[in-house]
């Protein structure tokens, strides 16, 4: 009884501070406060004579668990929270509204697979509309194909194929939370995500792991909570969990799945680990684990990328480290922009088979050069050699991609 | 009264004053700790007279305002945590309108999962 009325005290005096501060826990804490108030109780009993105890308590849990993403994150912080505190809004620090932007990146890409010439252009135009100051309305589109040669025809062939890629309302509900809802891209692992556009990746094939986890046509069809925060002086954590809808049709197909994936990034070490969950909730309703890492050391220009996955479908793992060669001591201009990269991955086939995914177990090994023209104009070549049970084989790939930004409004400072 | 009279009294106290003042005399101290001799620049002024400089207006070492300090500690920690957070996918770009940047790393914030302290500081780095 003693700890109750002091909890109820304690909550009261928070809540009355809360108030005065205009702070979002201030009505959460105000339901706990009640609850501990005799006036409440009266109020309590009232209700349970007329059977509404139940919907009140509904209620306060409903507000509880709606607060709840603004509370952990405070109290995970701890000191934390008062030194961001020290920094300037946003709006003071840049005093400048967000235009609408055309962005995005186009390729051209040339691959010789097993001696057979693929000609693969490629455009992922982006557009991002933001809206006042905690809304974001963005989406990709791609356009791509693969032109071969004809039998008896020397000219290249080819079906343009056209795909929505993501095209999802963000909102930025405190500094912890962003919600997100249309179709976005799946969040399993650390590729699909953040790597995938050809500017971007140092290696222009894909991953042989990579279907694994994103679902049909690499994107999910339903509502996102994602966030990012410093959890201590250390550290930053980062989350995602998402729920996706059965979608069936084209081109905007998505599997019904629930999923999520947590990392750790710590700063000073520069590195980057997380694990990734999904559950399907169709079809053979498996389960698919993944875990990856990014490292890149402070001695050295090297960038270490890592995942492995582990499903029904299939498992396996690729690393990929890529290094530049600012440190060589002659011709800086152009070794500060060559890169060298390599990535060897594995894959190991599951009892279910997929489209997408290799039939039989397959080991593939690539080096690569990439140079920088500028940081979004890049020559980008490599030879790869595939192992496995259907046979080897080389992979040639050379190409150019670039990376452009359009403002779409009035590009001055408002 | 001559111009030319007006002027000259004017420098003197100006000089006077300049060589009275605390924190002069603490800046020739350490200037004399460092066995760099005091020097006296002489720049044209637009009607062509010259006129004397005192060392310490043009030395490098003079201290910043606390605003300009603080403002050199963030345009640095920014540059640092842009390194940190972008270059773990890619390499910088070049600085865009700060309008465009202020979309643009919107889109990362969601993408990457940057932190709000981080994209504050990421941000005023790009835009300043």
């Amino acid at each position: 009884m003693f700890v109750s009325n002091t909890l109820g005290t304690a909550a009261l005096r928070r809540a009355a501070w809360c108030a005065t501060s205009r702070r979002p826990e201030a009505t959460w804490l105000c339901c706990l406060a009640n609850f501990r108030n005799p006036l409440m109780q009266r109020r309590l009993q009232l209700y349970d004579s007329i059977g509404l105890r139940a919907k009140a308590l509904r209620a306060g849990l409903v507000i509880t668990l709606g607060l709840l993403p603004c509370l952990l994150p405070r109290a995970a912080q701890g000191q934390s929270a008062t030194r961001e505190s020290s920094y300037p809004p946003i709006e003071a620090a840049t005093d400048v509204q967000p235009v609408p932007l055309l962005s995005g990146s186009a390729g051209f890409i040339t691959n010789f697979d097993a001696g057979e010439p693929h000609l693969a252009p490629i455009v992922s135009p982006v557009v991002l509309v933001p809206i006042r100051q905690r809304w974001l309305v963005e989406s990709r589109g791609t356009f791509e194909t693969d032109m071969v040669q004809q039998p008896g025809n020397s000219a290249f062939h080819g079906v343009v194929e056209k795909a929505l890629d993501y095209a999802q309302l963000d909102f930025i509900a405190n500094p912890h939370l962003t919600i997100t809802v249309g179709r976005f891209l799946t969040p399993f692992g650390i590729y699909n995500e953040r790597l995938y556009p050809v500017w971007i990746r140092n290696l222009q094939a894909d991953p042989l792991i990579l279907p694994i986890g994103i679902g049909p046509s690499d994107a999910s069809n339903g509502a996102m909570l994602r966030g990012g925060f410093r959890a201590s002086s250390q550290w930053n954590f980062n989350y995602t969990a998402y729920y996706s809808a059965l979608t069936t049709a084209s081109p905007v197909t998505s599997a019904r799945l629930v999923g999520g994936r947590a990392g750790i990034f710590i700063p000073k070490a520069r590195l980057e680990v997380g694990g990734s969950f999904q559950h399907l909730l169709q079809n053979e309703r498996s389960n698919s684990f993944g875990f990856h890492a990014v490292w890149q050391p402070r001695s050295l220009p090297l960038d270490i990328r890592a995942e492995t996955v582990r499903a029904r479908r299939g498992s396996g793992y690729w690393i990929e480290p890529a290094y530049r060669l600012s440190q060589f001591p002659f011709w800086r201009n152009q070794m500060r922009r060559t890169q060298i990269v390599a990535r060897m991955q594995q894959f190991f086939a599951g009892p279910l088979s997929v489209d997408e995914l290799p039939d039989v177990d397959t080991r593939q090994f690539e080096l690569g050069v990439n140079y920088y023209f500028l940081d979004g104009l890049k020559a980008t070549s490599n030879y790869g050699r595939r192992f496995s049970g259907e046979g080897n084989k080389n992979v040639w790939t050379i190409g150019l991609t670039y990376r452009f930004i359009v403002p779409l409004g009035r590009e001055g400072v408002e | 009264m001559n111009p030319l009279r007006s002027l000259s009294v004017a420098a003197t106290i100006l000089l006077g004053l300049a060589g009275s003042s605390p924190r002069s005399c603490a800046q020739q101290q350490a200037s004399s700790s460092d066995t760099a001799p005091p020097v006296t620049g002489i720049k044209t002024s637009t009607s062509g007279k010259p006129v004397s400089v005192s060392a310490e207006t043009k030395s490098p070492s003079v201290a910043p305002s606390p605003a300009i300090a603080d403002d050199r500690a963030m345009r640095i920690e920014g540059e640092k945590r842009f390194s940190t957070n972008c270059g773990r996918c890619h390499m910088a770009p070049h600085k865009f309108s700060p309008r465009i940047m202020a979309t643009a790393v919107r889109h990362m914030r969601v993408r990457a999962m940057i932190t709000d302290e981080d994209m504050r500081l990421i941000l005023r780095y790009l835009t300043q």
